[in-house]
């Protein structure tokens, strides 16, 4: 193993060849994500071009005629797009955020489960609705919320209470869109911090219960310090998507209803409503590349700082 | 010298015409003929099949099979091809739809499409549709080319090509209005049934006392119908260009309707009237209180089924809901004997209807496709050959239908439509002279509003106009974003104040450029129209 790692022998010049050669194993391991990659992120590259052109699928995207910035036009002069980038932006960090501490203190919680039987339930139900699609998850919260039959409001009037007419008030849907998502995903992100804290060497543990550290202090100064590289990392993996919505969780729970999407706006439904009827894959490129040179450049920024503060956790 | 020379040549020319003209007229009569002598020295060695797309959830049950192979039969004797057919379910169907004709892989040949439902000219203007040159068309759908006539043709030319087919030989009517219960509006006191949006207002007020107990909702409607300019069209003499926007916002008055508006912009009283009307109605509980999310609801089945007591659509499917046996679904006449259904067209209060679009329904030959020559063929073929139009449109004799003494088409009692029902929704070949009338039909009712419609119907003004997008696309972009956030809250009452709300709705308009697209829009007008 160490020939591998350490091909270099005294008096021997490394070639990018012969380092290619050596690590032929490893490379080979890294093929399938290596072909992943070029295939889908690095080969369609080039088709960003088509969010400068006026697209005709005869003529193909190079062949097409070339129109500059006009694509971008119709998000620009909406006036809106300040809004929906910003509310974009406020959403998704609230997800991030919220999902990160909510998956560390499940993840804590579930360790601390004595009971391998009930952790493991526990682990099972809460992962289930990951799976579940976002269509069916807009269905059920409809059923739950709606005025006429939803359950909450049957509830509420079977003992009397006044309906709340969640459907005719927009206010209150930031909260119930981060409560849904929190729902579906603190299961799915909570395995990953599961897996670190067991990865935790437990020696380190079991001396400081030596010590005398209670529960608290365990977590306080063990746990947390441990997931300090995952949480960085995992922050930084998310902060790259910043600013493209979760379309599905909104356009289902959301949808079409004016009232409530004037209050939770984002730009991916905006661009779908206002493109829908037009199936224009230009404008819709255009969008895309705005989200990703602004995502591009948070994570540079972000990292940037990450790099100033904690060097040995920054991405590159 | 030359005047004589100019004088041979017109005469020359005067009898050339005419001599064309003495020749015997093409038509389904002799269209076997015509084909046996245009297709003679065709080649056609080598078997093709030609992908037939269509919207529409491919059915699952009966003949579709069975009859398929019969048709092909006869299109491999025809042409030496055979048709298979590719459906785009409804679920998001103009998108796929779309992304289908983009894809360009040669897997489709020939497209059903509208120039008002579904995007027959972007599709045309993006590249999707082969131009068909009149020669092509001459050549490979001869009879198709001879019937329909010069002036149908060239609203379906854009820049010196023809880009697709029209459907311009079948009648029907797809004017948008009301459905509603008849036997109730009798009840409610409106013995002639319901004819202006007063009279509407006493119905659905009716059905809500009466039978808002055991309905569904007197409209179960998903929020996604806007009648708003419909409303209007009851009170002005006005028509919408179609195919601008995702609503009719666009059009003129049709004493002078070359001078383009916006009738939202337009018509301000009105359009508070009706926000108001609307209000009313929210209250009255027209709708499920949380109509703009009611999302599940099929309000059209419901009505058939008698759950509900008003359906918004148009006169060709009124036809089918106010005849029982015109679909298995139609329960209603079963469990209520007097069951009736009445239609109220939203021009009617205004004493005119417009003719349909030849548009409306029209085939197109794929870009990509790799036979558009066979493809014509078997578009001539299913569009005019006995034969092939009643099992493409019918299915099989016998089983699917049967034809009675007066040459009527009946379902026979043998029929099930799980063994015997075949689905091909083509609408965008159908034709008049191949036409069988069927029996399931309330022909009395129906013949009864065809004839009212016939003696006020006016023109479609704009049918030789193709608007040209590409400089005002990203205004009309935002205004149909404005439109339907708005019309979702006018049209259902969502709101406090009716002039507030109409107010905010037409700066919202004029902040989207709509002020911009009015003013291409007229500048394109006058160059079609002005000269």
């Amino acid at each position: 193993m160490s020939k591998v790692i350490n091909p270099a022998l005294p008096g021997r010049k490394t070639t990018f060849g012969r380092k290619f050669w050596n690590s032929r194993v490893l490379l080979l391991m890294c093929l399938p994500a290596i072909v992943y990659f070029i295939a889908f992120s690095y080969a369609p590259l080039p088709g960003i071009y088509v969010a400068f052109v006026n697209y005709n699928y005869r003529l193909g995207i190079f062949g097409s005629q070339f129109v500059g910035l006009k694509n971008f036009e119709f998000v620009a002069n909406s006036g809106k797009l300040w809004m929906l980038t910003s509310n974009t932006i406020l959403f998704n960090l609230a997800f991030i955020l919220l999902d990160n501490l909510v998956a560390v203190v499940v993840a804590i919680l579930l360790k601390e489960i004595q009971s391998k039987m009930f952790r493991k339930v526990s682990q099972t139900m809460m992962f289930l609705p990951y799976f579940i699609s976002q269509v069916l998850v807009g269905l059920l919260v409809y059923s739950l919320l709606n005025s006429d039959t939803g359950f909450l409001n049957s509830v509420l009037t079977q003992m009397g209470a006044a309906p709340l007419r969640l459907y005719k008030n927009g206010d209150p849907w930031p909260f119930i869109i981060v409560m849904v998502h929190l729902w579906q995903k603190t299961g799915y992100n909570s395995v990953v911090y599961f897996a670190a804290i067991m990865g935790i060497d437990q020696e380190v543990i079991e001396a400081s219960m030596i010590d005398g550290a209670n529960g608290w202090q365990k977590i306080r100064y063990i746990i947390l310090p441990s997931l300090r590289p995952t949480i960085v990392i995992l922050l930084l993996f998310a902060l790259g998507g910043i600013v493209k919505g979760d379309f599905g969780l909104f356009w289902n729970l959301v949808g079409r209803n004016p009232i409530l999407y004037q209050k939770v706006d984002i730009i991916e439904m905006f661009v779908y409503r206002a493109t829908v009827s037009d199936f224009n894959f230009s404008t819709a490129s255009a969008v895309g590349l705005y989200q990703s040179l602004i995502g591009f450049v948070l994570v540079l920024a972000v990292n940037g700082v990450v790099k100033k503060l904690e060097p040995d956790y920054s991405l590159f | 010298m030359k005047k004589f020379l100019a004088l041979v040549l017109a005469v020359a020319m005067v009898l050339g015409i005419s001599a064309v003209s003495f020749a015997e007229e093409i038509s389904v009569a002799n269209a076997a003929d015509v084909w046996a002598k245009t297709w003679a020295d065709v080649d056609t060695s080598e078997h093709v099949v030609i992908n037939y797309m269509t919207t529409g959830d491919a059915p699952t049950t009966g003949a579709n099979p069975e009859m398929l192979e019969m048709l092909n039969k006869i299109l491999t004797e025809k042409a030496n091809a055979e048709i298979n057919i590719v459906w785009i379910s409804w679920t998001d169907y103009l998108a796929n739809y779309n992304l289908r004709i983009a894809s360009m892989d040669g897997s489709i040949d020939l497209i059903g499409s509208s120039t008002d439902w579904l995007d027959a000219w972007p599709n045309a203007k993006r590249g999707g549709f082969l131009e068909l040159s009149e020669e092509m068309l001459a050549k490979y759908a001869p009879v198709t080319f001879a019937t329909v006539p010069a002036e149908h043709w060239a609203v379906c030319t854009y820049e010196g090509n023809i880009y697709f087919i029209p459907e311009d030989h079948y009648s029907q009517w797809t004017n948008h209005g009301w459905a509603y219960r008849l036997d109730w509006a009798k009840e409610a006191g409106l013995q002639d049934g319901v004819h202006n949006w007063d009279d509407l207002t006493v119905y659905v007020k009716y059905v809500k006392e009466t039978y808002g107990k055991d309905l569904l909702a007197v409209w179960d409607s998903d929020g996604t119908a806007y009648p708003a300019s419909g409303y209007i069209s009851s009170f002005r003499k006005w028509r919408s260009i179609d195919g601008i926007a995702s609503g009719a916002l666009w059009g003129g008055y049709l004493d002078d309707p070359y001078t383009i508006n916006n009738i939202f912009l337009d018509e301000t009283d009105l359009l508070v009237a009706y926000a108001k009307l609307m209000k009313e109605w929210d209250e009255i509980g027209v709708w499920p209180t949380d109509v703009l999310s009611n999302t599940g609801a099929d309000n059209r089945v419901e009505f058939r089924q008698g759950k509900v007591g008003l359906e918004q659509h148009h006169t060709q499917t009124w036809t089918g809901l106010v005849s029982p046996k015109a679909d298995t679904q139609n329960t209603m006449y079963l469990t209520d004997e007097d069951a009736d259904v009445g239609f109220f067209y939203w021009t009617e209060p205004a004493g005119y209807v417009c003719r349909d679009l030849v548009t409306h329904g029209v085939a197109a030959v794929s870009a990509a496709s790799k036979n558009p020559e066979r493809t014509l063929m078997v578009y001539d073929l299913l569009r005019n050959d006995r034969d092939c139009y009643d099992l493409f449109n019918y299915g099989i004799k016998g089983r699917s239908y049967d034809i009675n003494e007066e040459g009527y088409r009946f379902t026979p009692d043998s029929f099930s439509s799980d063994k015997d029902g075949i689905s091909t929704n083509w609408w965008w070949g159908r034709n008049d002279d191949l036409e069988i009338p069927s029996a399931a039909m309330n022909w009395d009712a129906i013949n009864a509003l065809y004839d009212k419609y016939e003696a006020e119907a006016v023109m479609y003004p704009y049918e030789a106009f193709v608007f040209d997008n590409t400089n005002v696309q990203s205004y009309i972009n935002q205004v149909n974003e404005t439109y339907t956030r708005y019309m979702k809250l006018i049209c259902y009452g969502q709101f406090e104040d009716a002039e507030e709300i109409v107010a905010e709705f037409q700066a919202a308009l004029r902040a989207a450029g709509s002020d911009e697209v009015t003013a291409e829009l007229q500048r394109q007008i006058d160059a079609t129209y002005k000269n």
